[in-house]
């Protein structure tokens, strides 16, 4: 864990000469920064379509339930949502007594870099070879084949977060995709969606590295782990901030060494990059916050928090997002506190952020059902919630926590137009996704092989 | 000190009055047989009788002693206790099989685990570690659940030891039945070769055939002087005359052929479990009258050896006449989900009432449980539901284990009413 003090580009170094860098008006070599986007989506929406979908119930993913609504959807956005609605030149769908939601959204999935099938080869997604591995990034083990895709499509996700795994403190970088098919992980990124930084608490990473005698082997290590390394990126962020300013100052400053490591956890320090931090356990997550605290920057988004129930208040007032599932638990000790209604507590707190995320290349298939076990199973104990409030963990909420709630996540005008149109309620367990459309295009129909792609791993297997 | 001494007193105060509401409990029962009426109820008989609406269902003690379809109950039942169903859904208690279920409390922690261990063979009875008050139990019993088979996985050896099965009472009596089904694990191997394991099998039974076989025809003399057969051989013997399931686990089709094959020399009675393949060998299957045990919900490629695992696998069997029972990939914690599992197998193609028979009768046909229907003489495990039992949205109102009624409060209810209620000091002194 213990990163050496920066190193200095022994390169950069013997070219300049050392007395005369400091000196105003000198020559200035060119400016040396970093491309934080290296590897640019190139997604295009597929065909277009105009539509106009008439007599639906309709679930905002904000809190509203319109009955007998229209939605009409104009060059891949929202254009309105209301009664009677008309328009020329569009595609008009009478859905009586079907649903339309968002696009349903997934912030915690490994679908690409855990793909099926699960053969050694295709296992891409722990890099478990330091508990510091901020410098990997999941999109570079994406493998856009995975069948798992579009067995998500046609549960309706229309956007997922792809994140490495949780053996190590420091997991590496997650990414944003958009649910269409691809034979590039840049065809389905999700543009301008800022990158997650994966790290985990608990078992995992002391269970991996303790066996190997190595740090860290205690939860206390774990902590040791992580602030270590937030030390000496605000070293590294200060010798950036250092270089920019002599550089704009007119100076010819040494640029520090880059550090691939480093530059992710100064992404965070910087804002640009947002924590998903796989953490189970309540007295765990307080101390994550305080870590964010003490070195400035978001815990942001807690997932897997079994116990989140516990510190429900504490999340809000900090602002977390937390991603839970419905019922989860005793595969290992931090998952044994499961209560049922985990989500609907934490939903419950004013300016709360609660996410029902899966995990899982097979519930994602069915992410509606998660929050409706929860729906159902915190009604049967007090609460009084409705398929309206459900729908925001598996949409607006999630799209909050991956920072794309600008673009996504709700159906309002202007917005994408990620839908889902269901055969029902979803919150029924007959209930299926009908239709899904990403950015206004249809990705699948469940009734037109037309819209149901297929990997090329399945292509011509008998 | 002083005040580990008072609770102790208090524990034993409980207890006592426990013993002698125990013992009172006792003298009543011997003096009066309990029966109670569910009258009202719309019955998934999963019997002969099929779903009977606003019927009566009459348990004596135990057993199911009555069942009355609405044109044919007696004005005067005649019973201790009526409970009026109000025309909501009365089924069997379903059975999970395949799972862990009392044999773990929590996965990563090894000192809770006893389903395998590395010298396990065929007569592996891990029925001797089940703990009825693993707080599995309890929450298991909220998907209605109230019986189970409990499968072992074994260890090195060919076969992976046996089944029990078990009642969801959490009463220290719970096991029913001991020893009622071996199991084996077939398929593709990480390290050499899956024709070694068929083959194996094929000579296990071959050898132990041949040697009855010479047993038998052998002069009585000699047979006295003969050893008894070795207990693992014993449970071959079992096998081999079919007075035993072999439960196979296999996903390709090749491999649920060669099983099929062995059931055909041996006589064995076949189970396949897995078997993702089965569609492609359904007609197969079926003729050869072996019972499939399935998940409804492993759709995805997950190895080579389930290229074609859909969704529809449970409907497109059931068509093709083949016995389904459904049972999640090793679920143990989260087995009461399976009613949602059925309720995905039905919105994929299959009939409501197949999927209710594939988590009831099925299941005890298959293990010979005295259980599974609504019909006279049967265990009274009857579960009464809010509304269709596979709904997200449904509840378990009332359940019964052995005509006893059950709770289905588990620690998760006591966690949650912890951390709700408020109060002005810390939680722990909330309980």
């Amino acid at each position: 864990m213990n990163k050496p003090p920066l190193k200095l580009s022994l390169a950069l170094a013997a070219m300049s000469i050392s007395l005369t860098a400091c000196l105003p008006n000198e020559k200035q070599d060119d400016k040396v920064s970093i491309n934080k986007n290296p590897f640019p989506s190139t997604y295009q929406a597929l065909p277009q379509q105009n539509t106009l979908f008439t007599n639906a119930t309709v679930l905002t993913g904000t809190g509203e339930r319109f009955d007998n609504s229209d939605v009409l959807i104009v060059d891949g956005k929202i254009k309105q949502i209301g009664a009677n609605l008309s328009a020329d030149n569009v595609m008009t769908i009478d859905v009586q007594g079907k649903w339309i939601t968002p696009g349903i959204i997934d912030v915690h999935s490994h679908l690409g870099v855990y793909p099926s099938p699960s053969v050694e080869s295709h296992a891409d997604g722990n890099e478990m070879t330091e508990p510091n591995t901020s410098e990997v990034w999941a999109e570079h083990s994406v493998w856009p084949q995975d069948p798992g895709f579009q067995a998500a499509r046609a549960g309706g996700i229309t956007s997922l977060q792809i994140l490495p795994g949780s053996a190590n403190l420091f997991g590496g970088r997650g990414v944003t995709l958009k649910n269409v098919p691809s034979h590039t992980m840049q065809g389905m990124k999700f543009a301008d969606a800022p990158y997650g930084l994966k790290m985990a608490c608990g078992e995992n990473p002391k269970r991996v590295y303790g066996k190997r005698k190595q740090q860290p082997s205690t939860r206390m290590g774990n902590v040791a782990g992580y602030r270590s390394a937030w030390a000496t990126a605000t070293e590294y962020k200060r010798a950036w901030n250092k270089y920019n300013n002599e550089y704009d100052a007119g100076k010819n400053p040494q640029p520090p060494a880059r550090d691939l490591e480093l530059d992710t956890l100064k992404g965070v320090l910087d804002g640009d990059i947002l924590i998903h931090n796989h953490c189970y356990k309540a007295e765990e997550m307080a101390v994550m916050m305080d870590i964010g605290k003490e070195f400035g920057y978001h815990s942001g988004t807690f997932h897997h928090g079994v116990e989140a129930y516990k510190i429900a208040d504490k999340l809000a007032e900090n602002q977390n997002c937390v991603a839970m599932w419905p019922d989860w638990w005793g595969f290992k000790m931090e998952a044994y506190d499961m209560v049922e209604e985990n989500v609907a507590i934490v939903d419950a707190v004013k300016n709360s952020c609660a996410i029902v995320h899966s995990d899982s290349n097979t519930t994602i298939q069915r992410l509606n059902q998660e929050a409706g076990k929860v729906l159902f199973r915190a009604n049967d104990n007090g609460f009084n919630l409705k398929a309206e409030d459900a729908i925001k963990w598996i949409t607006f909420n999630a799209a909050k926590s991956l920072g794309i709630e600008d673009k996504t996540g709700s159906l309002a005008a202007g917005k994408n137009a990620d839908v889902v149109l269901w055969s029902a309620n979803p919150f029924s367990v007959y209930t299926q996704a009908e239709q899904v459309f990403v950015d206004g295009a249809k990705v699948y129909d469940r009734f037109d092989e037309k819209y149901q792609a297929k990997s090329d791993f399945l292509l011509g297997q008998e | 000190m002083k005040s580990n001494i008072i609770n102790l007193n208090q524990i034993n105060m409980k207890s006592i009055v426990k013993v002698s509401t125990i013992a009172m409990t006792m003298l009543v029962g011997m003096v009066q047989a309990k029966t109670t009426a569910i009258i009202n109820a719309t019955v998934y008989t999963v019997a002969s009788q099929g779903i009977l609406e606003q019927a009566t269902v009459i348990f004596d003690q135990d057993k199911i002693s009555q069942v009355y379809a609405n044109d044919n109950i007696p004005e005067n039942l005649n019973v201790d206790e009526t409970i009026d169903a109000k025309g909501r859904i009365l089924t069997p208690g379903f059975i999970g099989t395949m799972n862990s279920l009392g044999l773990v409390e929590v996965s990563a922690v090894s000192r809770t685990k006893d389903g395998g261990d590395d010298k396990a063979d065929i007569t592996f009875d891990a029925s001797l570690a089940f703990n009825p008050k693993s707080t599995l139990v309890a929450y298991a019993r909220k998907g209605g659940i109230t019986s189970n088979i409990v499968a072992p996985h074994g260890g090195d050896k060919l076969f992976a030891g046996q089944t029990f099965a078990v009642d969801l009472s959490g009463g220290f009596a719970s096991i029913t039945e001991k020893q009622n089904a071996v199991l084996v694990y077939l398929g593709s191997e990480s390290k050499g070769s899956r024709a070694r394991r068929l083959q194996e099998l094929d000579n296990k039974f071959a050898d132990v055939q041949k040697a009855l076989t010479k047993k038998q025809n052998s002069k009585e003399k000699e047979d006295k002087e003969k050893k008894e057969p070795k207990r693992a051989d014993k449970v071959i013997h079992e096998l081999l005359a079919g007075e035993k399931p072999l439960l196979a686990y296999a996903d390709r089709a090749t491999d649920l052929l060669a099983l099929l094959a062995l059931k055909k020399k041996y006589g064995i009675d076949l189970i396949l479990v897995g078997a993702s393949d089965a569609v492609l060998v359904a007609n197969e299957i079926a003729a050869a009258n072996v019972v499939v045990i399935l998940s409804s919900i492993d759709n995805l490629p997950s190895s080579f050896d389930s290229i074609n695992a859909s969704l529809t696998h449970m409907a497109r069997l059931q068509a093709a006449g083949v016995k389904i029972i459904l049972a999640p990939k090793g679920e143990s914690h989260n087995v009461n989900q399976l009613r949602f599992d059925a309720g995905v197998a039905v919105a994929n193609g299959l009939a409501k009432t197949d999927a209710i028979a594939a988590l009831t009768a099925n299941i005890a046909d298959v293990f010979k449980l005295n259980s599974g229907r609504i019909a006279v003489g049967k265990n009274a495990d009857l579960v009464l539901w809010s509304a269709d039992p596979f709904e997200l949205s449904t509840k378990v109102d009332d359940m019964w284990i052995n005509g006893e009624k059950v709770s289905t409060r588990s620690r998760q209810d006591a966690l949650r009413e912890r951390y709700t209620t408020s109060s002005d000091m810390p939680r722990a002194y909330t309980k």
